[in-house]
C-alpha cells in the first residue's frame, strides 16, 4: 500500500505547452515516481511499466526511480493518467481529492494507454481530428523585439519577458523560464485552425458563424450548463462569460475549484492575511514554502519574488532563511536550510501543533504529523522571530484531507502571529489568470467561483454547484469549456458526464477537451495574438500585450463570446 | 431623446432655485432651454414633485481590491440580498453591504443618486479598480489614488523637493487615471509592513523616513496646491478608532490653515470626521468631539467633511488604515482581512454590527448627525456613511431624514443606549435642513467640491443627470413626516442619465454605462522627464513588475473622461 501523490512537474508543465499529444508528454506525464528502496521491495526497475490501482481507477504507467519521494509516497504528474486514478470526491469542498491517496502498485507488461486510449474507455465519440503544425497562410513581417512581455502561463506573470517576432511568429525569447519559453515557442502548436461542429458522429470544419448557431442553440437548449475553464484567458472574456451563465441559468466556474478553492474557502471562513509579491521582495527575512514546489510550478518565482530575489531592504538569500514544508523533498526542498516532513494528510495536525506552540500552550505528543515536537518548537521560534514573514501556501493544503480547512488553519497561524510580529501568507495561483477571473466573478456576481444562476440571481455553494461535482452528480446538461482542458484534469468520473453532454469548446489549442467536443471554436492567445486584462497571483492586474496577429478568421475569446452572447440572447428573447 | 419635466419643484442651489415650480428640459443628453425642444419632446409630469439634480457622492467605497477582498470574505453577506435579472432590462447580482457591481448602479440609481467616487485605491492595483468601476452600470465614477505611503512621494516630502513631488503626483494621476490625493493615516502602510502603525499621530516619526503624518499632510496640500486638481487633499485622519481621538481631527485641520489664507476653497477634506470625532480616553468614558469639531469648522473655512454617518445593523469596515482594522478584529473577534500593496499603500477588512443598545455604537450615531447639525455651512458638509464602513449607501435616505427631522431623531433616541446620548450634544439640538440644504449637500456641494462644472446643477449646459422624488414640499413637511420623504427618495419617481430615463417609479429600466472621471495635470516636459527618470531607476529595484506596464491605457477603459488641469507648475 502507497499514498499516492499528483502535481506539476518543470517538465510536465514543459510539454503540455509543446503538446499534449506527443510522445515526450506521454513520456514525461504517464509515469510513477517512486522511491529507490520501494522499487526494490516491489522487484521493479527503473523505466519498466507498472499498473497503478486505487479504489477510483487503475492505470498502466512507467515506474521511474526518484529520490524526489520518500518510501511508501509515490508521485504522478498532474494529467489524463493521474486523473484515471485520483478520487472526484470533493466531500462537499468542491476540491476533488487528488492528493493523499492509498494506491497498490504491480508490475505489469501492460503497455502504456495514449490520450486517445483512455478517452475511448469513456466515450464512444470518435476524437481524431486533423490538426495542423502551422497556420495555413504564412504572414510576412520584419523583425521585431518586444520588451516588458507579460508571460502567460503561471501566477507568477513575470513582465520583464523579451520576445522577438519575424513573419508572424515568436523566433526568440528572452528572460523567460523554461516553461514560458516552452509556451511562447511552441504555441502554434497542437492547433486547430477552423472551428468545427460534430455532424454524424465526426468534427467537421463549419464556418464560424454555423459554430456559433449551433453553439447558442446547446446553450438555450439546456436547462442548466455548465461554463467553465477561464483561468487562461482575459478577464474581458471572463466577464461575458459570467453574463452567459446568467442568460442561460447555468453555473459559471473557474480552475480554482480544483485548485486555490479551498484557500477560499478558508478565507470565507477566517479572511486572510497577504501582500503583493514586492513586500516579499523587499523585506520578507523568513520564507516558508508549505505544500508548494515553486522550483517546478512557478519556476522564477524564487528568482524574482522569494528566496533569492533582491529587495530594498532584504538583499538576497543570504539575509534570509527558507524552510520547506512538504510530505516529501522535493527541488525546492532541497534549496531550503530547513525542510521539513510532514505525514500526508496530517498538514492540519502540524499546523494546529504549530498554533499551539507559537502561542506557548504546551504539546503534550513527542511527534505530530510525523514531525518530532522539538522541531515543532524550533519552528515556532523562527516565525515568532522574524522580521517579515511569509508563507507561501500550495495544493499540498487544498488537495489533501482537510481541504479547506487546512487553508482556515494555516490563515489564522498568520493572523496568531501577527501578534509578535509581521506576517503574512500566499496562496501560490496555478494559470496565469485563475486569480483575475476569481475577481472578475465576485464583483460582478458577489461569489468567486462555482456560482449558479438557476433562479435567475447568484448563488453559491461548493461541493453542490462546483463543477466537479455537478458533472459527477450527473446535473449538468451541457458544457461550454474555454481555455480549459478538463478532460486532461478533472477526475475521470466527471468527464465521463462531460463525455456525454453538448460540449462547446473554445481554444487556442487542441487538446483532449477538444476532441470530445461537439462544437470546437479556435481562439487567439492572449498575451500573444491579443491584449487582456490579467492578474498575478498577488493580485497585481497586468495588461499582457499583443505580439502578433492572429492567424486569419482566428478571434480572441472576447470576440468570439461576444458574437455567442448576441446569438443567445437573439434567441432567449425570440422566444 | 427629448424630454420635458414639467411643473416640479426645482431645487438646484448652484443657480439659486430654491423650490420654485419650473419646466426643466432635457435634450441630447443636456440640460437646454425649454424653447430648443421640438413637438416629439416627451412630457414628464413633475407637478407635486421634487426635482433635483443627480446625487453626487464623494466617498463611497464601490471598488477596488479591498471592496472585492470583502465580497470575497463575507460570502454571507450576499445570500439575502439579491436581485433576478430580468433580461433585455438590467442583471442580477447580490450583497448587503459588499454589493456586486450591478447592484451598486442600480441601487444608487434608484435613489437619484448618478456620480460615485471611490476614495482609496492603492496606484499599483487600480487597473482592478477601474475594472469594476466600468462594470459599475449608469453611474460617472471616478477614485482617488493612495499616495501618503508612497515611497517616491515620501522621498521627495523628505527631501524637500516639492516640485518633483508634484511632477509624480501629477504623472500618477494620468497614468493610473485618478482624480485627487487620498491620504488615509498618512505613513501607516510604512509602519504597518513593520508590523506597526497602531495608533499613529501626527508628529510622530514614521519608520524608515524623516518624516511625520503632518509633514505629509502639509507637503501633499502644497503639491495639491501646485497642481491645482479641482478637489482639496482627501484626508482619513490619524488615529482612527481610538477615544480621544478628536484632538488629532483638529490637529490636521490646522495642521494646514496658514494654506487656507490664500485661497477660497478649502484646502483639505477631512474624511468620515465621525470616526475620528471621540472625546474621552477609553471605550468606558468614550464622549463626542462633535462640538469642538464643528466650532472649528465654522471657524475655519479652509477646511470640508464628510460624515461616515453611523446606520444601525450590519456593516463591512474597509478601509486603508490596516492597523486600525488589526485592533478592529481584536474588538469585535471574527474574520480579519489584511493586504499590503509594495510600496504604497494597505488595507484592512473586518465585518462589524453596529447595534443601538450599545453603548458606544450610540456615541458613535450621535457624533455624525452633531457634527452635520452644528456646522453651519451646508457647502462643506457631506453626508456620506463611508459605505460600508458606517453602513450601506442604501441607507442615505434614512440618514437625511435624520438630519431633516428633530422628530425622526428622538424616535431613534428612544431606541438607542441612554447613557451614549447623554455623552453628545445631539438630543439638545433643534436644528432641521430643509429640502434646499439637502440639495446642496447631496448635489450641488458634491460637484463643487469635486469641480465637476456640468453636474450637480439644472442650468443650461449641464449634464442630464436628473432625479425626480413623489414629494409635495407644498403638501408634505419632511421635518414632521419624514417617513414620506425617506419613501420618496428610497424610489425616486425618475431617473435621468445623459438625458437618458434609466429609472421609473423605483425600478431601473436598462442598463447602460456612464464615463470615468480623471485628472491630467499639466507638468512642464522637463520637470517630467526628470522625475520619470527618476522613478524609472528606483522602479525595478522597488517594485515586483517592469515600470511600462504600470501605466494603464484609455482604451483599457470602457469610456474616459480627462479633466484637463493647468498646474502652477513652470
Amino acid at each position: 500500500m502507497f499514498t499516492l501523490i499528483t502535481g506539476r512537474t518543470l517538465e510536465q508543465g514543459r510539454n503540455l505547452e509543446i503538446g499534449k499529444f506527443t510522445k515526450d508528454y506521454l513520456d514525461r506525464v504517464a509515469i510513477c515516481e517512486i522511491n529507490p528502496e520501494d522499487l526494490k521491495k516491489l522487484g521493479v526497475e527503473s523505466g519498466s511499466n507498472v499498473k497503478v490501482k486505487t479504489a477510483y481507477g487503475e492505470v498502466v504507467v512507467k515506474a521511474v526511480s526518484s529520490t524526489l519521494t520518500s518510501p511508501g509516497v509515490v508521485f504522478i504528474p498532474m494529467g489524463p493518467w493521474a486523473n484515471t486514478v485520483v478520487n472526484p470526491d470533493s466531500q462537499g469542498s468542491g476540491m476533488p481529492t487528488l492528493k493523499g491517496i492509498p494506491c497498490e502498485i504491480k508490475p505489469t507488461t501492460e503497455p502504456i494507454p495514449q490520450i486517445y486510449d483512455l478517452l475511448k474507455k469513456i466515450s464512444d465519440k470518435t476524437f481524431a481530428a486533423k490538426i495542423s503544425s502551422s497556420s495555413q497562410n504564412p504572414v510576412s513581417g520584419k523583425e521585431a523585439t518586444y520588451t516588458n512581455v507579460v508571460c502567460c502561463f503561471c501566477g507568477c506573470i513575470c513582465d520583464d519577458i523579451e520576445v522577438t517576432v519575424k513573419n508572424g511568429k515568436v523566433t526568440s525569447v528572452k528572460n523567460a523560464c523554461a516553461i514560458g519559453m516552452a509556451k511562447l515557442l511552441n504555441y502554434d502548436k497542437e492547433r486547430a485552425y477552423k472551428p468545427m461542429v460534430r455532424k454524424n458522429g465526426k468534427l467537421v470544419e463549419a464556418s464560424l458563424d454555423e459554430a456559433l448557431e449551433v453553439a447558442a442553440k446547446i446553450l438555450v437548449e439546456a436547462k442548466y450548463p455548465l461554463i467553465y475553464g477561464w483561468s487562461s484567458t482575459s478577464n474581458e472574456a471572463m466577464r461575458i462569460g459570467v453574463y452567459l451563465a446568467e442568460l442561460t441559468g447555468g453555473v459559471v466556474d473557474n480552475t480554482s475549484v480544483c485548485c486555490h478553492g479551498p484557500t477560499i474557502l478558508g478565507t470565507q471562513q477566517a479572511g486572510v492575511v497577504k501582500a503583493t509579491l514586492g513586500q516579499m521582495k523587499n523585506r520578507a527575512d523568513l520564507i516558508v514554502y508549505w505544500g508548494c514546489n515553486p522550483v517546478y510550478a512557478h519556476p522564477r518565482h524564487t528568482l524574482r519574488y522569494s528566496a533569492m530575489a533582491k529587495g530594498r531592504y532584504v538583499k538576497g538569500r543570504k539575509e534570509r532563511k527558507v524552510v520547506v514544508v512538504d510530505v516529501r523533498p522535493t527541488p525546492t526542498s532541497k534549496v531550503a536550510d530547513m525542510f521539513i516532513q510532514v505525514k500526508p494528510g496530517m498538514d492540519y495536525e502540524l499546523i494546529t501543533a504549530l498554533r499551539m506552540a507559537v502561542k506557548e500552550h504546551t504539546i503534550e505528543a513527542p511527534m505530530v504529523a510525523g514531525v518530532p515536537r522539538e522541531k515543532i518548537l524550533e519552528l515556532a521560534d523562527m516565525l515568532r522571530s522574524a522580521k517579515f514573514g511569509v508563507i507561501f501556501l500550495g495544493m499540498g493544503l487544498t488537495m489533501t484531507v482537510g481541504k479547506g480547512r487546512n487553508l482556515e488553519e494555516a490563515i489564522k497561524l498568520v493572523q496568531d502571529l501577527n501578534e509578535w510580529t509581521k506576517f503574512v501568507l500566499l496562496a501560490m495561483r496555478g494559470h496565469y489568470n485563475v486569480a483575475g477571473t476569481n475577481e472578475v466573478i465576485v464583483w460582478l456576481t458577489g461569489y468567486p467561483y462555482a456560482v449558479d444562476f438557476m433562479l435567475g440571481y447568484p448563488r453559491h455553494n461548493p461541493g453542490i454547484t462546483s463543477s466537479t461535482d455537478v458533472l459527477i452528480r450527473g446535473d449538468v446538461d451541457a458544457a461550454l469549456i474555454v481555455a480549459s482542458d478538463p478532460a486532461s484534469h478533472f477526475p475521470r468520473k466527471a468527464v465521463e458526464h462531460l463525455a456525454k453532454i453538448p460540449t462547446i469548446v473554445i481554444d487556442p489549442r487542441w487538446s483532449p477537451t477538444a476532441s470530445l467536443a461537439d462544437v470546437f471554436i479556435p481562439a487567439a492567445y492572449v498575451g500573444i495574438e491579443c491584449e487582456g486584462t490579467v492578474y498575478r497571483m498577488d493580485g497585481v492586474p497586468l495588461r499582457a500585450k499583443k505580439l502578433v496577429e492572429p492567424p486569419p478568421g482566428i478571434l480572441s475569446d472576447e470576440e468570439i463570446l461576444g458574437k455567442l452572447v448576441e446569438k443567445v440572447e437573439a434567441l432567449k428573447l425570440g422566444r | 431623446m427629448e424630454y420635458l419635466i414639467k411643473n416640479g419643484y426645482v431645487y438646484d442651489p448652484l443657480n439659486n432655485v430654491k423650490g420654485e415650480k419650473m419646466d426643466v428640459a432635457i435634450k441630447d443628453g443636456k440640460i437646454v432651454s425649454s424653447t430648443e425642444l421640438s413637438k416629439d419632446a416627451k412630457v414628464i409630469d413633475a407637478s407635486g414633485m421634487v426635482v433635483m439634480p443627480g446625487g453626487i457622492d464623494i466617498h463611497s467605497h464601490i471598488a477596488g481590491p479591498k471592496v472585492s477582498a470583502g465580497r470575497i470574505m463575507r460570502p454571507e453577506d450576499h445570500y439575502k440580498v439579491y436581485m433576478r435579472a430580468i433580461l433585455g432590462v438590467r442583471r442580477s447580482g447580490t450583497g448587503r453591504t459588499t454589493p456586486s457591481t450591478n447592484l451598486i448602479g442600480y441601487k444608487y440609481a434608484r435613489m437619484g443618486w448618478t456620480t460615485v467616487f471611490e476614495p482609496a485605491t492603492p496606484p499599483l492595483e487600480t487597473r482592478h479598480t477601474h475594472e469594476e468601476l466600468d462594470d459599475i452600470p449608469i453611474l460617472d465614477k471616478g477614485c482617488f489614488p493612495l499616495l501618503d505611503s508612497n515611497w517616491f512621494v515620501l522621498d521627495y516630502l523628505q527631501n524637500k523637493e516639492y516640485e518633483k513631488c508634484a511632477a509624480f503626483v501629477g504623472w500618477i494621476m494620468d497614468s493610473v487615471k485618478g482624480y485627487a490625493i487620498k491620504i488615509v493615516d498618512p505613513g501607516v502602510a510604512e509602519a504597518w509592513s513593520l508590523g506597526m502603525g497602531v495608533g499613529l499621530c501626527l508628529d510622530d516619526q514614521i519608520p524608515n523616513y524623516n518624516l511625520t503624518p503632518r509633514e505629509i499632510i502639509r507637503g501633499l496640500c502644497k503639491v495639491n496646491r501646485m497642481l491645482k486638481l479641482p478637489h482639496p487633499i482627501h484626508v482619513h485622519c490619524n488615529r482612527l478608532g481610538f477615544p480621544g481621538n478628536y484632538t488629532c481631527t483638529l490637529d490636521t485641520m490646522s495642521a494646514v490653515s496658514d494654506f487656507g489664507l490664500t485661497q477660497d476653497s478649502p484646502v483639505i477634506h477631512i474624511t468620515h470626521v465621525q470616526f475620528t470625532g471621540y472625546a474621552g480616553d477609553s471605550w468606558a468614558t468614550l464622549a463626542s468631539g462633535g462640538e469642538e469639531i464643528a466650532k472649528y469648522v465654522n471657524n475655519h473655512k479652509h477646511v470640508s467633511l464628510d460624515l461616515g454617518q453611523i446606520v444601525f445593523g450590519d456593516a463591512t469596515t474597509m478601509t486603508a488604515d490596516a492597523p486600525f482594522e488589526f485592533v478592529l478584529h481584536h474588538l469585535a473577534p471574527g474574520r480579519w482581512t489584511s493586504t499590503d500593496v509594495e510600496a504604497e499603500a494597505a488595507a484592512g477588512i473586518v465585518p462589524f454590527r453596529y447595534r443601538k443598545k450599545n453603548f458606544v455604537n450610540t456615541v458613535q450615531w450621535c457624533i455624525g448627525l452633531e457634527i452635520a447639525l452644528l456646522v453651519k455651512d451646508p457647502w462643506r458638509i457631506f453626508p456620506t456613511t463611508d459605505h460600508p464602513n458606517a453602513g450601506p449607501f442604501t441607507r442615505y435616505p434614512t440618514v437625511l431624514s435624520w438630519l431633516m427631522s428633530k422628530k425622526a431623531r428622538e424616535k431613534m433616541f428612544e431606541q438607542v443606549n441612554k447613557r451614549g446620548l447623554r455623552k453628545t450634544a445631539l438630543p439638545a439640538i433643534d436644528r432641521e435642513y430643509d429640502l434646499y440644504e439637502i440639495a446642496i449637500i447631496t448635489r450641488a456641494a458634491g460637484a463643487k467640491t469635486l469641480g465637476l462644472k456640468s453636474k450637480g446643477h439644472l442650468g443650461v449646459g449641464a449634464d442630464a443627470d436628473v432625479a425626480i422624488y413623489n414629494l409635495n414640499p407644498e403638501k408634505v413637511d419632511p421635518s414632521k413626516d419624514w417617513e414620506a420623504f425617506v419613501k420618496a427618495f428610497k424610489r425616486a419617481a425618475y431617473t435621468f442619465k445623459n438625458g437618458e430615463m434609466i429609472v421609473k417609479d423605483g425600478e431601473v429600466l436598462r442598463h447602460m454605462y456612464g464615463e470615468t472621471y480623471y485628472v491630467k495635470p499639466k507638468i512642464p516636459e522637463d520637470l517630467l522627464k526628470t522625475v520619470t527618470e527618476d522613478v524609472k531607476t528606483k522602479f525595478k529595484d522597488w517594485y515586483s513588475i517592469s515600470f511600462e506596464n504600470y501605466i494603464i491605457g484609455d482604451h483599457e477603459l470602457r469610456a474616459v473622461k480627462p479633466i484637463h488641469v493647468e498646474t502652477a507648475l513652470k
